[in-house]
Order: C-alpha cells, then structure tokens, then sequence
C-alpha cells in the first residue's frame, strides 16, 4: 500500500494506521494497545458492538487540539486524522462513576465468589482503584434465588450487571433466542423463555452465556470460570467432525472443566453441549481399568502382559492356521491419526493382512469414493469459514444444529441474516424450517431430485458455460441424459413440488457463490456414492468450485473420520489413498514399512461380518466401535461375532461389543492422549494430553505399538510426535506437517514441504485434471422394492443434539439428564391410522428385528416416514435396520428401512428376551 | 440490537406485524401461547416473553387497574390529579386506579383514561355517565396560527379532494426536485435532534435497495405537548400525505404510524383517514395509475416513552424489546427491519407538506437557517390562552407567553420547556430568549418540541427534581449502565430528600448528573440531568436547606 493512501488516526497523540478490521475505536485501540489499555463490561470481541456499559467512553477530536467530546469507543467508529484520547482526568472519573453505580448493586464478596480473580467488574474496579460506593442505601437485586435447575448451567442473578451478553451470546452466536432481558429500567433482568426456570426452558446448553457472562451471574457446575485451577491444556474435541478447539482446566492431574480458548480458527469461541460439558464420561466410574481375557464366557481380570501374550498366542495361531486374511481390523474415528496410521500399519505390516476398515464404511464412504470419481479427492473441497462468504447454502441430508451444532449455528446465522437456503431433507430440521426452499423428499430419492434441479438447470441454460468447458469432461452425454430425465415423473416419485424444485435449482444456479453441505442422509443409501457424484454434478456445472464460499462440503460425523480413512484404515487403500491392489502401491508401502505389504485387497466391515458367520474370518481387532449397537441389523452383527473364534476389543467402557470380546483393553480418552485430528474441513489440529491416563488404562497408541513390538515388529515405543513425522514420510498431503507447525490452529491438508496449506481445493485444476460428470438413474431401494408391502413405513435415523452415536460417552453425563431416550417420530396421518397419539408406545419391527420406543406425532416427518435417533443400548434402534448398502462402498443404507409400528400398552410388553442381550457373568 | 430478531420479524412484515401481534395478544389474555407466535416467526419465546414484559399497558399490574390518571408534568404541576385520583378511587375501588404518562391535556389538566377513552378538564364530574358507557361532549384545545404563512395550520389539505390533486402533482414530479424543496425550505427535524430533513430523504433515498420504509414517529410524550395530537387530529391528511411522498422520493412503499396508546383520539383519526385514503385510491396499489405503491400501518405504543428515541421506536414496530440501538448504522442505511428508513416526526411531516404545497422560499423566509419556517408551541393551563399555537421561529418568548399566551392566570416562577428533557427556565430568563433552537442551546435549555410546563410559584423545586428522577427511572429502558442505575439512583436521593430522611449530597449528585450527561446511550437519561443542573443553577437558594452542608 502507498503511504498516500494509508489511514491515520492518532492514539494519545500518536500516528497509527487504520486498518479494514479496526471497526470501532476500541478495536483500533486493543488492536495496537491491547486488551487493558481500556476498560470494557459488556463488549465481547465475538459479539455486536453494544454500547451499554459506556465504561469503554473515550475522548474524540476530529482534528489536532480540536474540541473533544466522549464517546463509547466499542461503536463509534475510527475516522482518518482523528484523536483519540484512552485516558484523562474526566475519562477516569466517568469511568469510577459508572462502574460506582454499578456497585452500589452487587454485592462486594468478591473473596467467597466463583469467579475470584477471574471476574471482568472485579478487574475493571480493580484497575480503576474503586472498591466502595457513596449512595446512601441503595435498593439491591439481592436474594433472587440461585437457579439450580438445568443439568449443567448455573444462574445466580444477584450477581447479574444487566450487560446484556448472555441474551447477545444465545441471539447472536447461537441463534437460539432462550434468553431474554425482561422488564424495563432498574427492574430489567434476565430470564428464559417465557420466564421459566433455567432447566425448564428450551435450553441447548451450548454454554455460550456461561462462556461470555463477566461475572458468576451464569455460570456453570464444572465452576469453568473459577481461577482455582493448576493449568489449562489447549486440545480438540472427540465428538463432531466440526473439530472444536477446547481449553481444558486441570486441578490435581484431572480436568475439572472445558471450555473453548477466545482465540479459534474452527469455533470462533463457540462449542456445543458435548464439546464444553459432556466430558464427564473421561474418568467415570464405568471405565474399563484393567485388561480382561474371557475364559468359560467369563471375562477374568489380567496384567498387561498376560493379555499380550493371550493375544500373540492367539494370533499367531490363527495366522498359522488359516493364514492372515482370517483376521481383521475394524479401526476408530475417535482415535488420533498417529494411532490409525499405526493400527493398519499393524494390520497390514504386522498381521499381513488388507482387511482393516472403519467407520467411515458406514458414514462417509460414498462420499470419499464419490469424489475420489469426479474431483480426485474424498474430502471438502472447502473451509468452513467460507459460510461467510457464501450466498446460499444447499443442506442436503444433514441436520448441522443437531449433529454439527457449531457449524449448524454458522449456517443459521447466515440465513437468519438474508442468505438463501436451500433444504433436502424428510424432516423439518431446524434449518429447513428457515429455508427459502425445504424440498421434503421421500427418503432413498435424492437422485430423483438432483436429476430434476440438474435438468431444470440445464434447461434454463444456466450452466456456467466456461467452466464447463475449460474444467470437466463428460458434458456432451451427460446434458443428454439430464435432458431426458422426466421431471415430472421424478416429482411424483420423490413427492415434491416441481416448481418449488425448479425454483430451488435456479437459486442456486445464480447465486454468486453457491455453497453445498451433506451429511448422512446423502450417503448412507443405495444410491449414496451416486448422489455424492450428482451434488459434484450440480457444483461442476454452475462452477461452484475452486473458490470461497463455494463448494462440495461433507459434514464429517466423527471426530476423525477423516483422519482415519486419510491414514489407511481401508481395505483397498493405504495411507495416503494409494491403491492397495496396485504394485507400485505395494512397492512404495513394503519400502516405507520394511516389510512386504499384503497384495490382495480387503474386506469391508459388512464383508467381515459375512465372512465370521461363513467362518472365513476367525479372529477381529476392534478399536473404539460399538458396531453391535451402530451397525445395521444388530443380530447378524452379534451372531458375526459370536462366529469368530478371537475377538480383541480396545475400549474405554464395557460396551455391548465389548462384551463379546475374548480380550477387552483398557484404552484411554482424548483427554489422555497427544497426537492429531483431522476435521470435515481437511483441518489436522493437536490433541495434547490433558490428564494422565488412568491407572491401569493406556493410550490407544500405546496398546497398539506394544502389541506390534510383542508381535517381533521392530517398532520404535509410542512417540506421536515420531508416528507424525512418519505419517509426514508416507502420506504426501501430509509431507509438511509437524508438531511445531501444527501450532494452535491447525493446518489443512495437503500440507507443502514448506508447511504451506491449502483453504480451499480445485482452485486451478482437478486431481484427476479435468472434472468428470458423471449420469446416474434413480432407482428405487430393494429394501423397498421388497418389504414396502409388508412394511409400508420408511424408517430413517438420525443423531439427536444431546448424545453421540451410541451414547457410549454422553450416556455418562449430565447429558442424559437432557434427553434419556430415543424418541419416534411419526407423522399425524400415520400415527392416526395406527391409533397412536404422542406419549404411546408403539412397537416398531421390520423383518430383521423389533424396538419398542415412544412416539411423537408431529408433521416435522413427512407422511409415511418414521424417525428416530439410535443412542441407547435400552432400545437398540439397529435391530429394526436392514441390509440395504450403497452400490459402490457397502455403506450401510440406515435412511431407508422398511418398518411398520403397532401400538402396545408400555414398553414392558415384552413377550421374549432380547437376544442381543449377552450374559456377562 | 439483533440484526437476526429484526430479520426474522422483517420476513413477515408490517402487514403481520409481530409487536401488534404480541400486544394484541396480551391485551385480549393471550388467547395464543407465546410459543406459537414464536413458532410463526422462526423466533424464541423469550423474545415474545421480553417485549412484551418491556411495556408498561401489557403488564398484568398495569392491566388489573380500570382508571389511569395522568401524571406527566403539567397536571401534577397543576396541582389537580389527587383529588382526581381520590375520585376515581372512591368510584372503581381503591386498587384500581393507575397511572399513565402525559395524555396530552396540558392545556385544562384533570385528564384520565378510562376503557379506552381519555378526559380531562371538567370531564369527571361526567364520571358517572362515563363509567356507564354513555358518550360524553367534550372541550376542545383551542388552536391558531399567528403565523407570517401557516404551514400547518392551514386548511389547503384537509379533504381527500384536495389530497387527490397535491397526489397527483406532486407524484408526477422529479423526486429530486422533491428533495431539493425540502432542503432549500431549511426544515430541521422537529422531535428534538433538530437533523435537516432534506438531507435524511435524500441519504435514504441513495441507498440502493429495493425494500425501503417510512415512519411517522407519534409517539413523543413529552408532557406539555399535544401539538402532534393537534395534527394527528385536526391535520390527518398532512401527516400522511408527507409520508406518501417520502415513499415515492426514497422509493419505498410501506409506511407506519407509531402512535402513543396514550392518544386513542389520534389512532381513530389516522385510522379513519387510511381507510378514506385506501378507499380513495390513494393509498395502495399503483396510487392514482402511477405505478407507485404505498400502504400505511399503524402500530400502537403500549406506554413506553423511550419509544420516541427513533431506535427504541424502530425495535419496538420490529417486536424486539424497545431498547435504544447504538449509531451508526443510522435508520436511513438500516431501520426498519434493517431496511433504508426514514423516521420524522409528526410534525416535521406535515411542515413537509406545508412546504409543498405553500412554496420552500416561504418557509425559509421565516427564521434563520438553523431555526427556520413555523414552530407549533403548546401553552399550558397556567397561562390564560391555553392552547396550541403555529408561530414564526424567531419570535420572542416574551411576545409569546405575554401577549399571545395572554400572561399567567397564577404567579409562575419557571417553565420547563421542551418536554421532560428540556430545560427549566426560569421567569427571569424568558425575556432574553427568541423561539430559536440554538439560542435555547447556547443558554443551557432545549427547545425541543416547544411546549411549555409552567412551575408555579410554591411548588417545591426538590419535588420537581424528583418528579424527574422518578419519570427516569420509570422510563430508562434500561439498557446503558448510567441511565438504568443513575436514574433510580437519583430518584432515590430524593424520595430520602423529600421524606426528610437524608440531604442532598451536592458532589454524589453532581457527580451523578454528568455521568449520566456524559455516559448515557441516548437522551432520554441523558438529557434528564439538563433540567436539573439548571434547578440546581437558578434555585440553590430555595433548596439551601435540603442541600447537606
């Protein structure tokens, strides 16, 4: 920038220069002058600019010596020349005589306060040298009483300064608008809803008020804004693929409470329930302390060697007698990449074998094969960050407030402020009830909707001609097939209103930067890798692509799902996605491992389970998966592994997995761990240990490198940082990744040798050159095709916002006290011809099994359609789910499950014993 | 200040405004949960739930009483409301009897609302016709135009006749021509902040976005002033005349009303014209085959009186607690539903139409530029020719309460003038001061809307501070630190002053006022230390023995 065009304003009398960011004064003075030089009560760098406190006042002349006048600096702006004056005489008394006032009503015992030493008032009086006021007995808010309420926030409003950030934190962070100032004037004072208790109200206890309130007027039961702790430990959260930074406060070697650090890239000091309050699970009583072998069918206490040496003899017997494909590994999204890359390095290198998987299998494989066939790469072409540069957003099968909160409550603050939505999805989700357009589709006909926004796209020629031209192959046929398609046809299949759909395609087609998310409601079909490759479709021809605010953006539903395909875990690709079929692939892996790589290609989870029951398969490594209770059709799962001869499962808790084991390892949490995640956005960020592992526990790294040194593999003891820099060696998006690089922030893969990381992909080019757009039919789901008769409902499943997949962790928390049982969801058409109002319980069943749960009639599903979520072991959701898998990666088609629900009086209307239920003596 | 409550309440408009929505609601005992109209706006309840706890009318305690008597400046100064109340009390039960801040009947005192009716003067000696339903025949202010041209007072607009032809020229003329009349007629805002008018339609309408909107702020309660009741009254057709045309000139083709519940005989009158004007063809859908269209809406206040601080009355139509915003954005970038808006007051837009139709030379002729055209002045029952007056800015103070006032019935010895944020000037003053905003400025006083609270001479300057303090503390919305805590404050001081019970601390108040002077977000807390100071300034001698040594 030239010096003529540089912006001065002056600070104290001297020159600074104006940046775009310096919105406000006091921005541009904390910018060069930090944090304290003046004082703030209800500012929050996160939130609008507010102006009520006034102690950020300042003085302002628009020219040198001019006259002054006092402003609030938090939202007035900085204008060029001007003077700014943080501190004088008349500044420093308007400031004690605000802050004065508000003393005179709250009460001065700051020595038995939560928040001593950590409270924004007790510094701002403390720096202003005030400790008393003159006023000759003031009315005080004193006695209101303590709202103990809600399972995890605290309300103590004696101590409340009506700041008003609590109401901003909820409005404008959230989006939730549970809190409220209420009445006017001196007796203005927060509340909930329609003045209801804390704990009564629609509360998502996101804890954003907690996190921004200044003193210990919100707060809550982990006391997370105490100053009474020994350290903090910045780390990434385990649940969500969002990949919130947390900051972990430790008393005494145990984290004591989560909160997130105000300075974040991912979060922008925001998280959600689970990632700030549902740690609780880490050290409870539940956990798994000591290795267990099952002998008799009782699982019998043992030292770590012992389960070593259970294990090698095992192995090594299986391997010698049905060779190395007789055994599998099932790998863990929760675990850290150093372990992923280490357990399939273990599997392949050690065992000799390709069959290790994870849950991606079940989640995003279409996702990641789907992309792999249009763009090259199975991951986000984007950065979440780019939801504020986007114009419109294309929500297609997922639920982000519920399963993404953090990224849910971006997208939701960007319609709420005017950017178009667009909404596929069966259910009313929270987005979908503010979309400009929600398409209400039958579950298992996304590609009929696609087909028509495609077509109607096409026809309207509203293609981005250049892009096509110059970036994709494939356009001659494929226009002629999506002109083919009948729209009307494909309406009537999908139960849509074709206009609304042609309204939709041509809002997105126009938009300047279009922005497409999915979640599982894309993948988990039969059709699900080719929806994946139809959305590339939509993106390719409008250009979408290659810049910010655009893209093709899966919303990752683990932690480290990403991550744990990215470094291997699948039977056909080894870290770094290199075919395994391939031999240059099987070169390049033997070099890297010093150990011939197995050649033939693995098997997936479902194929593991096929082959256990069919005795191919003998023995299964699982870390981390409870897949008896989140794989479909949990008895085939359980009689799969009641087939095997060994089972070793690496758990936190004795989950219902778990209990079919031979072996059960105590492995360890998050929290206990170093390493990295990588998160739906291509983001690998730090985990750093937060707590010592609990005794008798290990880290899952630890186990496995163990386990491999016991095996006669020359492996070095568990270093993540050594695991990284070898990862950096074998995996080339990772070649520039370092611990020291990694920093607090992350960097997103592909990562140069020089550390620089990439934001956004397929800027000049594709991975495989050119875009290739591919055509796909609709074709209606066997599993209707062959049970809608019988069951003529469509089941879908969905995660709820309180709990995680099975529950394993939040079902250890308060959490449960937010929600404490799958609900079904039916529609009131169906639920009136059943007989059925909210509050009965219906008996759901399919041909694979039966779930009693209550029922909810509501028209948030459309007619026909049933919902529910799969978290307790209580109800066991996945004994009703069928077969049915995606055509190209065997992901499991949980969306679409033949069902019909009869009513019965309660739920203990049980005429047989649950078989999955196993005895555990 | 949520940009995303004013979004989601701006997706469903002012057709189905959700502040009426939720008043409505509450005044007919919520027939509807709050959740529902929530669920109708995408919003939470706690937004329901907060508005409506923020209006004095909507809270049961306020709804449980029958009769409201009023209590703004003049009719306490006046001395007429105990007996009043004790009347009414005696009638409908001691609990039933409420307050209500100025209805606007400074001119003959005694006023109260009654099931949806105000009266005042010698009204109550009707009370028992009154509280059997029976219809009764009031007295009228009294009301004339002692100016060079009258802009407002005239008659050049009063039927829809004469409103179809103005329509019909002035939609046919250059917006900017429009634009350039207003300017050059040197019109300032006349609610208080005194911003020339011109230069507010013409920002709004540079601003390049399709959905703009018009509001008329009629919900300025300042006690001692009933010239907006005059002209939403006797002057319908001005008002919304000017507001028709701001929306053809920013491009806008919505407007709202936002009067003062306080004024039920304004809301019947504005109503009435709409729907003449609708019926007319000259409200609506392509007005007089123009192709401009423009609705009007009313919204009623529901007895707040921060309501007339343009950000609070903005949040207020937008069913957001009515909370002062902080500026910039200013309302002609983001208003209404953060949309491009203009808000004048009543009065400004009838001088637009003044203007309009008597020429911008001949407004500008009357005055300086500052303090140009005719100023309506409201003067109350202590001068002998109460009424509501259309003068020429410039004239003297003197010549005005003298000779077209007609002098003082009983010894005065202070006015406040310009509402409750005004200044008090005391007797002595007045003959040094010309109708002139700036010159009441450089004095230490606010001209404001020009009405006229007289003090008479024994009443008790302690009692006037706290009166002050205590309207605050009553209205603060409560959001800026100094004014929530600084006004309740003050009142507090002096209850102790006026039951004997402390003395004044003169640093602690002084302290006190110019915190609130310097600190506070908006003029409501303030201004209030104006007044203040200036009792503190011309009567420390009367208050010699309440002030602690």
């Amino acid at each position: 920038m030239s010096s003529e065009k540089r912006k001065i304003a002056y600070i104290d009398g001297k020159p600074y220069e104006i940046g775009d960011h310096h919105t406000s004064i006091l921005k541009f003075v904390k910018g060069y002058l930090g944090d304290d030089k003046v004082p703030t009560l209800c500012d929050d760098p996160n939130l609008a600019p507010y102006g009520a406190c006034r102690v950020c006042s300042v003085e302002v002349a628009l020219v040198k010596d001019g006259p002054t006048r006092i402003v609030a600096s938090c939202h007035t702006p900085v204008v060029e020349h001007q003077h700014i004056f943080t501190n004088n005489e008349n500044l420093t008394s308007l400031r004690k005589n605000i802050v004065e006032l508000v003393l005179t009503d709250h009460p001065m015992t700051c020595g038995t306060c939560e928040v001593n030493n950590n409270c924004e008032l007790q510094k701002v009086a403390n720096d202003l040298g005030i400790s008393d006021h003159r006023y000759n007995n003031p009315k005080q808010h004193k006695g209101i009483p303590k709202d103990t309420s809600h399972a995890y926030m605290r309300m103590n409003l004696d101590h409340c300064i009506n700041c008003g950030r609590c109401v901003r934190a909820c409005d404008e962070i959230q989006g939730s608008f549970v809190l409220t100032m209420s009445g006017r004037g001196f007796e203005s004072r927060i509340t909930t809803d329609n003045d209801m208790l804390f704990g009564d109200s629609s509360c998502v206890s996101c804890g954003a008020c907690a996190h921004t309130c200044p003193t210990d007027a919100i707060s809550d039961i982990f006391k997370s804004k105490s100053a009474d702790v020994d350290k903090k430990v910045r780390t990434t959260c385990s649940y969500c693929g969002v990949g919130c930074n947390l900051e972990a406060s430790i008393k005494d070697n145990k984290v004591v409470s989560i909160d997130t650090p105000k300075e974040t890239e991912v979060n922008a000091g925001h998280t959600c329930v689970k990632g700030r309050y549902a740690f609780g699970f880490y050290d409870h009583p539940d956990r798994l302390r000591t290795p267990l072998i099952k002998r008799n069918g009782k699982f019998e206490k043992a030292s770590w060697d012992e389960a070593y040496d259970f294990i090698k003899k095992e192995l090594n017997r299986i391997i010698k007698e049905y060779g190395p494909d007789a055994i599998a590994g099932i790998s863990s999204a929760r675990c850290t990449n150093e372990e992923n890359y280490l357990f399939q390095k273990m599997i392949r290198a050690v065992v000799g074998t390709n069959s290790v998987d994870c849950c991606a299998r079940i989640c995003h494989s279409p996702t990641a094969w789907g992309m792999q066939q249009t763009f090259g790469m199975g991951a986000a072409t984007n950065s979440t960050d780019d939801i504020y540069h986007a114009d419109l957003f294309l929500v297609i099968g997922a639920n982000p407030t519920t399963a993404h909160p953090v990224t849910g409550a971006k997208i939701k603050q960007q319609v709420m402020k005017g950017k178009k939505l667009i909404v596929l999805d069966p259910i009313t989700t929270e987005l979908a009830k503010l979309a400009d357009y929600h398409i209400k589709l039958r579950p298992g006909t996304n590609v009929a909707v696609l087909n028509m926004m495609l077509h109607f796209i096409i026809k309207a020629k509203l293609y981005n001609a250049d892009f096509v031209r110059d970036r994709t192959e494939g356009f001659e046929k494929f226009i002629k097939e999506i002109e083919r398609q009948d729209v009307d046809q494909l309406a009537k299949i999908a139960g849509v209103d074709k206009e609304m759909v042609k309204e939709a395609a041509i809002a997105y087609a126009t938009a300047k930067n279009s922005m497409e998310f999915h979640g599982l409601g894309v993948t988990e079909h039969e059709q699900g890798s080719k929806t994946v490759m139809l959305i590339a479709d939509l993106a390719m021809i409008t250009g979408n692509i290659g810049r910010k605010g655009v893209g093709v953006n899966p919303l990752r539903g683990q932690n480290n799902v990403q991550g744990a395909a990215d470094m291997g875990c699948q039977p056909h690709q080894g870290a770094g996605y290199f075919n395994v079929a391939d031999e240059k692939n099987q070169k390049y892996y033997s070099e890297k491992y010093g150990v011939t790589h197995p050649t033939k290609p693995g098997l997936k989870i479902p194929e593991m389970f096929d082959a256990a029951i069919n005795k191919q398969l003998k023995a299964v490594w699982i870390i981390g998966e409870d897949i008896v209770q989140t794989d479909p059709d949990s008895s085939h799962v359980i009689k799969a592994m009641n087939s095997l001869e060994f089972l070793v499962v690496q758990e936190i808790f004795m989950s219902e997995t778990a209990k079919l084991a031979t072996v059960v390892l105590p492995g360890t949490t998050f929290l206990e761990k170093d390493g990295t995640f990588t998160n739906t956005e291509r983001r690998i960020q730090r985990v750093n240990r937060a707590a010592p592992p609990l005794p008798g526990t290990k880290p899952d790294g630890v186990i496995v490198a163990e386990m491999m040194q016991k095996l006669g593999f020359n492996q070095a003891s568990y270093d993540a940082d050594q695991v990284l820099k070898e990862i950096a060696d074998v995996v080339p998006f990772f070649k520039g990744v370092t611990r020291e690089r990694l920093g607090e922030f992350g960097l997103q893969w592909p990562v140069d040798a020089d550390g620089t990381d990439t934001k956004i992909l397929y800027k000049e080019t594709f991975k495989l050159g050119k875009g290739q757009l591919k055509n796909f039919d609709w074709k209606e789901s066997t599993e209707i095709t062959n049970n809608q008769k019988e069951y003529p409902l469509i089941l879908t499943t969905s995660r709820a916002l309180q709990h995680y997949n099975c529950g394993t962790m939040t079902r250890r928390t308060n959490n449960i006290d937010l929600m404490d049982e799958d609900i079904l969801l039916i529609h009131p058409k169906d639920a009136a011809q059943r007989d059925l109002i909210t509050g009965d319980f219906g008996r759901l069943y399919s041909g694979r099994g039966k779930v009693d749960l209550k029922v909810e009639v509501t028209d948030k599903v459309k007619e026909g359609i049933v919902f529910t979520t799969f978290h307790f072991p209580e109800h066991m959701v996945n004994m009703v789910t069928g077969h049915g898998k995606d055509e190209e990666t065997m992901c499991a088609e949980y969306k679409v499950s033949s069902v019909e629900i009869k009513k019965i009086s309660n739920r203990f209307e049980q005429n047989e014993p649950k078989e999955h239920q196993v005895q555990v003596k | 200040m949520s940009k995303n409550i004013s979004n989601l309440s701006g997706k469903v408009g002012l057709k189905h405004n959700l502040f009426q929505k939720i008043s409505d609601n509450v005044l007919k005992n919520h027939p509807k949960d709050n959740k529902e109209i929530a669920n109708e706006y995408n919003l939470g309840v706690s937004t329901v739930y907060g508005a409506e706890s923020f209006y004095e009318f909507l809270r049961p305690s306020h709804r449980e009483k029958k009769a409201f008597v009023c209590n703004g400046s003049a009719c306490m100064c006046a001395g007429t409301q105990d007996k009043l109340k004790q009347t009414l009390k005696a009638k409908l039960g001691e609990d039933k009897v409420g307050s209500m801040f100025c209805l606007g009947y400074c001119y003959e005192n005694n006023a109260f609302h009654y099931n949806g009716e105000n009266y005042a003067g010698k009204d109550i000696e009707k009370i028992d016709q009154i509280l059997k339903g029976e219809k009764i025949k009031q007295d009228k202010f009294f009301s004339k135009s002692y100016a060079t041209t009258s802009f407002l007072m005239d008659d050049k607009l009063s039927s829809i006749k004469q409103v179809k032809e103005q329509l019909t020229k002035f939609l046919k003329t250059d917006k900017k021509e429009i634009i350039k009349s207003i300017l050059d007629s040197n019109l300032t805002g006349r609610g208080g902040a005194g911003f020339p008018t011109g230069m507010k339609w013409d920002f709004c309408s540079r601003e390049k976005v399709k959905k703009k909107y018009v509001i008329c702020n009629a919900d300025e309660g300042d006690s001692g002033a009933f010239s907006d009741r005059y002209l939403l009254e006797d002057q319908p057709l001005k008002v919304l005349f000017a507001m028709i045309i701001c929306g053809y000139v920013i491009g806008g083709d919505e407007g709202v009303l936002y009067i003062r519940g306080e004024y039920p005989k304004s809301i019947e009158a504005i109503n009435g014209c709409i729907n003449e004007l609708k019926k007319a063809g000259l409200l609506g859908e392509n007005i007089l085959g123009t192709g401009f269209s423009f609705d009007i809406y009313i919204c009623i206040g529901q007895g707040a009186y921060i309501c007339g601080e343009e950000t609070a009355l903005i949040a207020s139509i937008e069913g957001r607690r009515a909370e002062v915003d902080v500026r910039p954005p200013f309302p002609v970038t983001e208003g209404l539903y953060k949309k491009p808006t203009v808000v004048n007051n009543v009065e400004t837009l009838a001088a637009v139409t003044g203007i309009l139709i008597n020429g911008a030379d001949k407004f500008a002729a009357i005055g300086n530029k500052k303090s140009a055209g005719t100023k309506l002045v409201c003067l109350d029952s202590f001068f002998k020719n109460p009424g509501v007056y259309e003068i020429d800015m410039g004239t003297s103070m003197k010549k005005i309460f003298n000779e077209i006032g007609g002098g003082y019935k009983e010894p005065v010895k202070a006015f406040q003038i310009g509402g409750p944020l005004g200044g008090v000037v005391p007797l002595s003053e007045i003959d040094n001061l010309n109708l002139d905003f700036q010159e009441f400025s450089a004095k230490g006083f606010m001209l404001g809307h020009a009405s006229v609270v007289s003090i008479p001479k024994d009443f008790p300057m302690v009692e006037y501070i706290h009166h002050l303090f205590e309207f605050s503390a009553e209205e603060s919305c409560g959001k800026c630190f100094p004014g929530r805590l600084g006004s309740y404050r003050g009142k507090e001081m002096f209850d102790q002053v006026k039951n004997k019970t402390a003395k004044i601390p003169l640093k602690l108040l002084n302290d006190l006022l110019v915190t609130m002077q310097k600190g506070c977000l908006c003029a409501l807390c303030g201004a209030i230390p104006t007044p203040i100071m200036n009792i503190l300034k011309y009567f420390s001698n009367e208050m010699k023995n309440d002030i602690s040594a």
